[in-house]
C-alpha cells in the first residue's frame, strides 16, 4: 500500500523541489519572439531589449532579492509554433511572459497563457483583437492599430487647425482600416472630410488624383498607405505646387520616401509609434544597446524593455512571483515611468494614453515632431 | 479648365509610357502570335540597367547630360540584346509548338526575370538620382514640368521612328510580310529567324527607353514594377488592336487619359474598373480593337 503512494508522490516532490530550487535563484520571464524565418532579425532585436532590461534590474539587486532570468522561445511568427512556445514556457515555470512580434503568433500564445493563468505583456503586436477578447492576463506597452486614426485626426484638428481634410488609402487591409478610423475620428473632431478615396499601388502616377484633390482645397492630405507610394505622392504634389500639408500613417515613416521624393519630401508629417531615437528617456538605452549589440535598436526593443520593466515592477508590488498576483498588480500599475513614457493600463490591458507621435521630414531626414502630453497638450517630442 | 489641362498632361505622360511598352507587345504578337507576358519585366530590367549605368557613370564624374545619354543608349542596347536572348532560347524552340506551351514559357521568363533582379539587386526600392529638376511652367493654371514635355516628345519621336522603320525600310517590309504569312515569307527568301530577332530587339529597346524615362521621372524602381505597368500596356495594345503599331500608340495614350480622367473626375478607386469597361465595350463593338483589321487566329 505504501509503494504506490511513494511512487505517486516522488515525481510530485521532485517537481516541487526543482521548482522551489529555481524559484530561490531566479524569476523566469518568458520571451516568445521569432528567432528563425524572415522576421528573425526583428525578433532578436526585441529579445536583446529584454536582456538589456533584465541586466539593468539585476545589476540594481533584482526583484524581491532574486535575479530575473530571460527564457527565450522561438515562435517563428507562426500560430502553430506560437502555441508550442507558449506551452514550453508554461511547462518551464515562467512567472510572466513579455514579448511578441507578430499579432498572428501572439494570439494563440495569449490563449494558451490565459488558460494557464500567466500574464502576457505584449511589446509589438498591435492588432486590436488581442486586448478585446475579455482576457484579464493581457497587457500591451505599444499602441493599437485603431488608436492611430484618432491620434492623426486629433493632430489634424487640434494642432494643424485644419478645417478640411482629404484621406487617401491604397485598398490594403491595414491602409483601409487606418483610413476608416481616421475619417470617423475627423468627422467627430469637426473636420470636413472633402475627399476619401483609394489609389492603386504600383501605378506610379498619382498626379490626376492629386489634381482632383487640390481642386477641393483641403488643408491636409492624409495618406494611409506605404512609403513607396507616399514618396511618389509627395514628389508629384510638389511638382503640382500643391499648397497642402502632406501627411501619412506609420507605414510612410521610411527613408525610401525621402529618397524617392527628394526635396518634395520636405515637410511631410508621419504619425508613428515613437522610435527609440526620438524618445528623450531612451537616449542612454540607444547608446548602451548600440555599444552592446553593434547596431541601433529596432523600433520595438524599447517597448520590450518597458514590458520587462513594468512586469518586474508588478512583481515587486505584489511581493510575490505567483502569476495571479502579478496580473492583479499589473492592473494596479499607475504611472510607471518607462522609456516610452508613463505607463498605466486600462481595463482591457492597453495603455491608458496613446503613445503615437508625429515625425516630420526636415533637411532630408525624419526628425521628431509633436506628441500629446499627459495633460492633453501638444508638446514637442524633444 | 486648369484641372482639365492638368489631367490631360498627366494622362499623356503615363500614356506615353504605356504606348512605348505596348509597341513591344503588339510587334511580337503581330509577327509570332505570342502574347509576351515577360515584356513588362523587360521594361523593368531596362530601368534597372539604366540605374546601374547611371550609378557607374556618375562615379566617373561625367557631366550628367552625357552620362544620361550613354546610360539610356547602353540600357536600350543591352535590354534589346536580352530580348533577343530570351527569344532565341525560350521562344524559338517552341515557335511551331502549340500556342499554350509558348504562353506558359513567357510566364516562366517573366518570373525568371523578376526573381533574377530580386536576387541581384535585393527586394528594396532603388532610387534614380534626382538629375532632372521638377521645375516647369504654368499654362492656364496647370503646372507642366519640362521633364513631362521631354517624355512626351521623346516618346512620339521614338514611335515615329519605329513607324518609319517598319514602313520604309527593307527589314520593316520583311516584318510586315512575316505578319501576313510566316511560311510564305520564308518561301520568298526572308530570313525569318533574323527578322523575329530584330523585332524582339526593337520591342525590348523601346521598353528599356520607357524604363529609363520612368526611372528618371518617378525616381523609384523595384523588381515588381513591371507588373502593373505591363498589364496596362498590354490592355492598351489590345484596345488599339493587337498586332497594329499605330493602334498600340493610340491605345497607350487612350489608357493614360482614361486613367487620368477617371481618377480626376470619377473616383481613383474605380480606375481599373473604368479602364476595363471601356476595353470590353470596345471589343464588343469591334472585336479586333480600334485599328485591328485581321481576325485573331490563335489564342
Amino acid at each position: 500500500m505504501i509503494k504506490p503512494i511513494l511512487y505517486a508522490g516522488l515525481p510530485l516532490m521532485l517537481t516541487i523541489g526543482a521548482a522551489s530550487a529555481f524559484a530561490a535563484d531566479t524569476i523566469k520571464f518568458g520571451v516568445p519572439v521569432p528567432l528563425s524565418g524572415p522576421y528573425a532579425a526583428a525578433g532578436t532585436d526585441i529579445l536583446n531589449g529584454a536582456k538589456m532590461a533584465a541586466a539593468k534590474i539585476n545589476a540594481d539587486g533584482g526583484v524581491l532579492g532574486k535575479q530575473i532570468e530571460i527564457v527565450a522561445e522561438d515562435d517563428g511568427c507562426d500560430a502553430q509554433m506560437g502555441v508550442q512556445a507558449a506551452q514550453k514556457m508554461v511547462d518551464g515555470g515562467v512567472s510572466v511572459v513579455t514579448g511578441s512580434y507578430c499579432s498572428g503568433a501572439a494570439l494563440p500564445e495569449l490563449v494558451a497563457l490565459h488558460r494557464a493563468g500567466i500574464p502576457y505583456v505584449l511589446d509589438a503586436a498591435t492588432n486590436p483583437k488581442l486586448t478585446s477578447m475579455g482576457f484579464d492576463n493581457v497587457f500591451r506597452t505599444i499602441g493599437r492599430d485603431d488608436e492611430q486614426g484618432p491620434f492623426a485626426a486629433a493632430f489634424i484638428a487640434d494642432y494643424l487647425h485644419a478645417k478640411k481634410a482629404a484621406v487617401i488609402d491604397d485598398n490594403t487591409t491595414y491602409s483601409k482600416g487606418l483610413a476608416d478610423n481616421t475619417v470617423q475620428a475627423l468627422k467627430k473632431d469637426g473636420v470636413d472630410v472633402v475627399y476619401y478615396d483609394a489609389i492603386t499601388p504600383g501605378q506610379m502616377d498619382y498626379s490626376a488624383v492629386l489634381t482632383h484633390v487640390a481642386s477641393l482645397k483641403p488643408d491636409v492630405i492624409y495618406f494611409t498607405g506605404y512609403f513607396s507610394e507616399a514618396g511618389l505622392i509627395a514628389k508629384e504634389a510638389a511638382a503640382l505646387h500643391l499648397k497642402v500639408q502632406m501627411m501619412g500613417g506609420d507605414a510612410t515613416n521610411d527613408p525610401t520616401l525621402i529618397k524617392t521624393a527628394g526635396p518634395g519630401a520636405e515637410g511631410w508629417i508621419a504619425t508613428t509609434a515613437p522610435l527609440p531615437q526620438f524618445l528623450t528617456g531612451a537616449k542612454d538605452f540607444v547608446s548602451d544597446f548600440t555599444k552592446k549589440y553593434g547596431a541601433a535598436p529596432g523600433p520595438y526593443s524599447v517597448y520590450e524593455y518597458d514590458a520587462v520593466g513594468v512586469a518586474a515592477k508588478a512583481i515587486a508590488d505584489a511581493k510575490s512571483t505567483d502569476p495571479a498576483a502579478i496580473i492583479t498588480a499589473l492592473h494596479n500599475i499607475k504611472d510607471y515611468q518607462g522609456l516610452t513614457g508613463s505607463i498605466t493600463f486600462n481595463k482591457a490591458g492597453d495603455r491608458a494614453t496613446a503613445v503615437y507621435i508625429t515625425v516630420v521630414v526636415k533637411d532630408g531626414a525624419f526628425t521628431p515632431g509633436m506628441k500629446l502630453s499627459d495633460a492633453g497638450k501638444w508638446v514637442p517630442v524633444q | 479648365m486648369s484641372e482639365f489641362l492638368q489631367l490631360v498632361i498627366a494622362g499623356l505622360t503615363t500614356g506615353s509610357f504605356y504606348a512605348l511598352i505596348a509597341l513591344g507587345y503588339t510587334m511580337v504578337y503581330g509577327i509570332v502570335r505570342l502574347i509576351n507576358f515577360a515584356h513588362g519585366d523587360i521594361f523593368m530590367v531596362g530601368a534597372f540597367l539604366g540605374w546601374t549605368m547611371l550609378s557607374v557613370l556618375a562615379a566617373g564624374h561625367l557631366p550628367w547630360g552625357i552620362a544620361l545619354f550613354i546610360a539610356a543608349l547602353l540600357s536600350m542596347a543591352i535590354t534589346g540584346g536580352l530580348g533577343v536572348f530570351v527569344e532565341r532560347f525560350a521562344y524559338q524552340p517552341l515557335l511551331s509548338a502549340p500556342p499554350l506551351s509558348i504562353l506558359i514559357t513567357a510566364l516562366g521568363v517573366s518570373l525568371a526575370l523578376e526573381n533574377g533582379i530580386l536576387l541581384l539587386f535585393g527586394p528594396g526600392f532603388k532610387t534614380y538620382p534626382h538629375l532632372i529638376s521638377m521645375a516647369g511652367f504654368s499654362v492656364g493654371g496647370a503646372q507642366i514640368s519640362h521633364i513631362q514635355i521631354g517624355i512626351i516628345i521623346l516618346s512620339f519621336l521614338l514611335m515615329g521612328a519605329l513607324y518609319l522603320f517598319v514602313h520604309h525600310t527593307f527589314i520593316g517590309t520583311a516584318m510586315r510580310a512575316l505578319a501576313v504569312d510566316r511560311d510564305a515569307a520564308r518561301l520568298m527568301g526572308i530570313n525569318v529567324e533574323r527578322v523575329i530577332q530584330i523585332t524582339f530587339f526593337l520591342g525590348s529597346a523601346l521598353a528599356a527607353a520607357a524604363g529609363v524615362m520612368e526611372g528618371l521621372y518617378y525616381t523609384q524602381i523595384s523588381f515588381f514594377m513591371g507588373f502593373v505597368v505591363g498589364l496596362r500596356a498590354f490592355t492598351a495594345a489590345v484596345l488599339g488592336g493587337i498586332g497594329n503599331i499605330p493602334g498600340a500608340m493610340v491605345g497607350g495614350l487612350i489608357i493614360g487619359l482614361l486613367e487620368s480622367f477617371s481618377a480626376g473626375y470619377i473616383s481613383s478607386r474605380w480606375t481599373d474598373v473604368i479602364v476595363f469597361i471601356v476595353l470590353i465595350g470596345t471589343l464588343v463593338i469591334k472585336p479586333t480593337g480600334i485599328f485591328g483589321e485581321r481576325v485573331v487566329e490563335r489564342m
